[in-house]
């Protein structure tokens, strides 16, 4: 592959190529969770997750990262469920959720291995990708406890669709490729994000919660 | 139909961007979030609050705490906490033990409160990550009148007010469904009241079917009581002296845009909970009106007193129970000394040198007269001298010894003269003790960026160049705070 100019010397000046395509992905993800807050309306867990989510993603692949998503949810749900009987500590129940966890990917590793359920090849995953997505479980259960079940199913939905949409769009050959080649989009990225953050209109979740305003006719000013 | 009514709304984003930003000093903000902070400065205004029996900074007291010299019953909360979590009421103790009893029925020991403090002193309800203090505090027992309406809990009245001016209000009712907090998420109704009278008009809840966050149904009675009653029509008490409280703890709070939550207490009265700096937009749904249209309005208005900003927003913003809304809602503010442009005969709409055919000038609001007025030099100014002339020819006479005889040379000018030039009628006007008659002419001015054509009478210069009169005053509301800046 060959690269512009610029993009070359930077890659021959000590910038990792990996580190390179891994940043812009960084940045296209942020914007993406940045778009999807406050013209979609959607809520993520902050813009860390959805960012490391997305990546992780790109490198177990989206069904395999969505498997292990699930898995990691569902553990955390019943050591929740289990623990919550048990009059703990915060952070120590915390700890007891990871261990469980932990003890649930590998038995997930070994039913997959067994069993293939649609999933081959999970060896190969990185081990760094999986822990990734396992540090959702903090971020399920601090919304549970701080908010609710429902709330914090729905932030889940919402972040994994964002990380979902980000994979795909990190992981098209064409865009990573033109990203590299197109330095100059990066000062662009900001400019745009700076202007959604300057955005005072209605989300479009706002359009479907206050519909009934709108419909109500009885009551119009003017 | 859609569009126009959506721009009256509130969202997320121009609340955060234009109201809580701006508005909200992070000291104010700062201090709305901090629960004992709060009740220290509004206990200094003289505004109630429920009263703090302990407070629990550390493990060390939490080991100290006599259980014993507790009443009761009480309610242990966190110090900053969001959104209604961690609140543990307590309804009664358990005779001869360490035990409380919670509204559902549940016995709480002695443990299971000190785990609860735990949890509240290490911040897990509380907003960040940060450590927390836990405040054990007097339960409101509710107003008997409100009580018939709510499952076990408190009704808590939220009103939000901008600029000294309570522009919004609801009453959040517990519900079986909600487990007695007033928390809507949870399921508790949410009512909206008329801010005029205090008097409930449009209840919804929370959608339970729907997984999708956030979606309304909209009811008209209570939904799991023994007894459902009706919502909308019901007067909550003291109205007048829940949004006095309102506007007062935002004047203490330095909060420019604040949501105030009030309970009723069947003894004390009214009781403020909490200050809330980023109040939610469901109030929007309860009262079927937009935030944002009413917020505009007050924008930039000057209130000089609590009562005036009370005095303000019931005009505006009451009466959708009783009037009819168009008549009021509709209007703008103006003041005694209205800022308006004048457009002379020369101007032409979209020429391009339009600035030099215009100007700018002070309009004098006066509800004595019913026509508008202009002085004779400024319809001169504006391109009528030559019509002014032209009256000057009819040689009317200086004064009339009654208004009937005026009206005579009125009626005769009218049958005598074609209607031509720009003098569109004579009326007759009572000036510096004399009955005289003068031309009417049209004259087209901007009021708070409306433009209009209004019929003026020229008068002898006076000290007003512009008055505007009742007649063109049936679209406004008139600001009197201004009158002797």
């Amino acid at each position: 592959m060959t690269y512009t100019p610029f993009t070359q010397w930077m890659i021959t000046t000590g910038v990792p190529q990996q580190v390179l395509e891994l940043l812009l992905a960084v940045m296209i993800v942020a914007t993406i969770v940045s778009i999807a807050r406050y013209i979609i309306g959607s809520k993520t867990y902050g813009i860390y997750a959805p960012i490391i989510l997305a990546i992780a993603y790109s490198y177990t692949g989206l069904k395999y990262g969505l498997a292990i998503t699930l898995i990691v949810i569902l553990t955390t749900l019943l050591s929740y469920t289990i623990l919550r009987k048990v009059r703990m500590h915060y952070i120590a129940r915390i700890a007891v959720n990871y261990c469980l966890l932990s003890i649930m990917l590998v038995v997930f590793f070994i039913v997959v291995e067994r069993f293939g359920l649609g999933l081959e090849n999970m060896t190969n995953i990185s081990g760094l990708a999986v822990i990734s997505i396992a540090a959702l479980s903090d971020f399920f259960i601090k919304q549970y406890v701080k908010k609710s079940f429902k709330s914090s199913v729905l932030v889940l939905l919402g972040t994994v669709t964002v990380a979902a949409l980000g994979w795909f769009i990190i992981t098209r050959d064409a865009v990573s490729e033109y990203f590299l080649n197109n330095l100059w989009i990066v000062p662009l990225l900001i400019v745009f994000n700076i202007l959604i953050g300057q955005f005072a209109g209605l989300r479009v979740k706002d359009l479907f919660r206050f519909k009934s305003i709108s419909q109500n006719k009885d009551n119009v000013q003017k | 139909m859609f569009r126009s009514r959506m721009n009256e709304v509130l969202g997320l984003n121009r609340r955060n961007q234009e109201y809580v930003r701006p508005y909200n000093h992070p000291k104010a903000k700062a201090l709305a979030d901090n629960k004992i902070a709060t009740k220290k400065l509004l206990a200094r205004e003289g505004i109630q609050t429920s009263e703090v029996y302990k407070l629990i900074k550390n493990r060390k007291q939490l080991a100290f705490l006599d259980w014993e010299s507790l009443p009761k019953s009480f309610v242990i909360k966190p110090n900053q906490g969001t959104g209604g979590n961690g609140i543990l009421v307590l309804y009664g103790r358990k005779k001869g033990e360490l035990a409380w009893i919670r509204p559902g029925g549940e016995v709480l020991s002695k443990k299971d409160l000190t785990l609860h403090i735990e949890n509240i002193l290490e911040g897990r309800f509380s907003m960040g990550e940060r450590s927390d203090i836990a405040i054990i505090e007097e339960r409101v027992r509710t107003d008997s009148f409100l009580k018939q309406y709510s499952y076990k809990g408190v009704p808590d009245l939220r009103i939000i007010c901008f600029n000294l001016v309570p522009i919004m209000a609801m009453i959040r009712i517990p519900t079986r469904r909600s487990n007695g907090t007033a928390n809507l998420h949870s399921g508790a109704i949410c009512t909206g009241i008329d801010i005029g009278t205090g008097i409930t008009t449009y209840s919804m809840h929370m959608n339970n079917k729907s997984f999708l966050s956030d979606t309304y149904e909209m009811i008209d009675s209570t939904q799991d009581l023994k007894i459902n009653k009706k919502l909308s029509g019901v007067q909550i008490p003291n109205w007048d002296k829940i949004l006095d409280i309102a506007v007062r703890c935002q004047k203490a709070s330095k909060l420019g845009y604040v949501g105030v939550d009030i309970a009723l207490d069947a003894d004390k009265g009214p009781i403020v909970f909490e200050l809330n700096a980023r109040p939610g937009l469901g109030i929007q749904v309860a009262n079927q009106a937009g935030l944002r249209w009413r917020l505009e309005k007050i924008k930039g208005l000057s209130v000089k007193s609590i009562k005036h900003g009370i005095r303000v927003a019931k005009n505006l913003f009451g009466g959708e129970v009783e009037d009819s809304i168009e008549a009021i809602s509709g209007r703008k503010v103006i003041n005694i000394n209205e800022k308006i442009t004048l457009y002379y005969k020369s101007y032409k709409e979209g020429s391009k040198n339009d600035n030099k055919d215009r100007e700018i000038t002070t309009a004098f609001v006066d509800t004595g007269m019913i026509t508008s007025r202009i002085s004779r030099s400024y319809a001169s100014r504006s391109g009528y001298f030559e019509t002014m002339r032209q009256f000057d020819f009819l040689k009317c006479p200086k004064e009339f010894p009654t208004f009937k005889d005026a009206q005579d040379y009125i009626d005769e000018y009218s049958k005598n003269s074609q209607p031509d030039g720009h003098i569109i009628r004579l009326a007759k006007i009572f000036e510096d003790g004399q009955i005289v008659v003068r031309p009417v002419i049209i004259i087209k001015i901007k009021v708070s960026g409306e433009v209009l054509d209004l019929e003026m009478i020229v008068t002898e210069d006076t000290t007003h160049s512009v008055i505007l009169g009742r007649n063109d005053l049936k679209d406004y509301l008139i600001d009197t705070s201004k009158t002797f800046k």
